[in-house]
């Protein structure tokens, strides 16, 4: 295979994930400023939202205010972004075009129809109600994409560094959403673990469909502690970092299989999943959350370019 | 480097036992210089086969077997991607500090001997502790004749050591015994180990030794082949001695006398090389 035909496999995957992304951290915070600002006192949920999706300077370079229209403008509809939900979509069918001979039908029609349907919401909808339904509409266009790679592509080298694509930027994800309970600012005269601390909790907790999974795992109310515990550590829950992880080592392992050699991805994704197998959660939480999640968003970073490096150029 | 590791224990009972209950260490984890790619635990007898982690963070498995039967036989094949850390043990799971592992325990008690081979390391090489482990594992592995008739799973370092002839576990318990005896904290790790002369069949698994070392952490030693821990180890379970980190430990009710039999496979898997 080119490496040019699994980098564009690669990128198709990162942007429609990266897309369903978005579209979680808006309805998030969407879902956070239901709360009356009378009892939240100030907010800054919208600032966060662009903090999280890791794009505050190229933000602030635009825009001088971080409010609900500027925001939702920014990371989903805009054209200077590129990455916003509209420029993933454009990204991700400009690679799947330029492979589209390595594509199954099924994944060709799920991303081109989005990308036909994303016209329909023009520079973006009149109301809440409809941009509730556009983020909906988003998310399931990447679970189509993600169900028809999973149900109809051959599984070999082609399947394999989509399916990279889609772990790599999924553990940098759930990684960024945990982040924002950092950013957001708990008003002085709330308690840590007072209703509105719990409300914000909940609130990351479905943003990644995970309030269900969570009181099934641990039969309890929200615990920070426990709700990174579900998000970091469980293997049980497919978004965690856990599962990214041996998603990222078991699809890079049938790479090297295949290709019958390996080199410093291969080492470096073992060595993170290992590093994630034998931490636990208090010790994490003693050096400081804020920071080993940024300290695993860069490392998955590096390894981000590791893999590009070695097989993408 | 890919090794394969595949070993069967074999019970064979005279009068079929009511029942057995057992605890395995056989399962390793990763740290920084191995990685488990698979690993499976298949038993001969249907029963639950609950996973667990031990104190030291070791996963054991245990289960009840219910009899009558006559043979019991542990099967466990894996495979394991390793590579060279120059002995050093990185990123494995560390639950207590290391100063926990100068207690001695029944099989790493010094005696006057023992102490006198751990002295003399010290003074030739002035005190460092990274020399003079190296110097203890190089003359444990030249006085001492290995050898698995006089020895057995509870002779003590000082007995092995006042034979000069012994297994991996006797040297790795004498090891331990004189480290400790300098104020190293030292454990006891069982494994597996890829013999470089195309030997792959074994009696048995494999024995060394973790000293804790200031500013590097924990180094391995490996006296039964004079070197310090390779690529060629995989590092199983780890205890402060090998009751401790004992691969298979238990109990059978009913029964009479048991006879046991291990045959251990250890190959490279070969099907990738290095870039």
């Amino acid at each position: 295979m080119l490496s040019r035909t699994a980098d564009n496999l690669y990128w198709l995957s990162r942007y429609v994930e990266r897309a369903e992304f978005l579209a979680r951290i808006l309805e998030a915070t969407q879902r956070l400023t239901t709360l009356p600002l009378t009892y939240v006192g100030t907010s800054n949920e919208w600032e966060s939202a662009v903090a999280t999706a890791g794009c505050a300077s190229a933000f602030f370079s635009v825009y001088h205010e971080a409010n609900e229209k500027n925001v939702t403008d920014f990371l989903a509809f805009s054209t200077t972004n590129q990455t916003s939900i509209r420029g993933c979509f454009e990204l991700a069918r400009s690679n799947a075009r330029a492979v589209r001979t390595a594509l199954t039908v099924e994944m060709w029609d799920a991303i081109n129809g989005t990308w036909l349907e994303l016209k329909r919401y023009g520079n973006g909808p009149n109301s809440r109600e409809e941009f509730s339904r556009f983020l909906r509409w988003v998310q399931e266009s990447s679970l189509r994409y993600d169900g028809s790679a999973y149900r109809t592509m051959l599984r070999n080298d082609a399947y394999w560094f989509s399916r990279i694509g889609v772990y790599v930027e999924r553990a940098d994800n759930t990684a960024r959403i945990l982040d924002v309970k950092y950013h957001l600012l708990l008003p002085e005269k709330e308690r840590v673990g007072g209703p509105l601390d719990y409300f914000q909790w909940a609130a990351i907790l479905r943003s990644v469909s995970a309030l269900t999974a969570y009181h099934w795992v641990y039969r309890d109310s929200l615990k920070p502690w426990l709700v990174a515990d579900l998000l970091i550590l469980k293997d049980e829950m497919p978004r965690s970092l856990a599962a990214c992880y041996e998603a990222i080592v078991r699809n890079l392992e049938a790479l090297a299989g295949l290709y019958g050699r390996q080199g410093p991805a291969q080492r470096q994704a073992r060595g993170i999943r290992t590093r994630l197998q034998n931490s636990r959660m208090d010790g994490i939480f003693q050096r400081g959350l804020h920071e080993f999640i940024g300290e695993f968003i860069a490392e998955n970073n590096r390894l981000g370019s590791t893999i590009s490096e070695q097989f993408l150029r | 480097m890919r090794i394969r590791v595949s070993h069967t224990t074999r019970y064979c009972y005279d009068t079929p036992p009511a029942s057995v209950t057992q605890i395995l260490r056989l399962t390793p984890r990763n740290h920084d210089g191995q990685y488990v790619v698979g690993w499976r635990i298949e038993l001969s007898e249907d029963c639950l086969l609950h996973k667990h982690e031990d104190a030291f963070g070791n996963i054991t498995h245990s289960f009840t077997a219910e009899g009558p039967y006559n043979e019991l036989s542990i099967a466990v094949d894996g495979e394991v991607e390793t590579h060279d850390t120059n002995s050093v043990v990185r990123g494995a799971v560390e639950r207590f500090p290391p100063n926990l592992f100068l207690r001695d325990t029944a099989l790493t008690q010094p005696d006057a001997a023992i102490i006198d081979l751990a002295n003399s390391a010290r003074g030739s090489e002035g005190g460092k502790t990274l020399p003079l482990l190296h110097t203890l594992t190089t003359v444990l592995n030249r006085e001492i004749i290995f050898d698995s008739d006089p020895t057995h799973t509870a002779t003590t370092a000082a007995e092995a050591f006042r034979l000069r002839r012994g297994v991996c576990q006797d040297l790795t318990h004498i090891f331990i015994a004189a480290a400790r005896h300098l104020n190293i904290p030292t454990r006891y790790v069982g494994g597996h180990f890829y013999r470089a002369d195309g030997v792959t069949a074994q009696d048995a698994g494999h024995a060394w030794a973790e000293s804790y070392v200031e500013h590097l952490g924990w180094v391995g030693f490996d006296p039964a082949n004079g070197i310090g821990t390779t690529q060629a180890h995989v590092r199983v379970s780890v205890g402060l001695d090998y009751l401790g980190a004992a691969p298979v430990r238990g109990v059978h009710y009913g029964g009479g006398s048991e006879t046991l039999k291990v045959a251990v496979q250890v190959d490279q898997a070969d099907r990738q090389t290095q870039s």
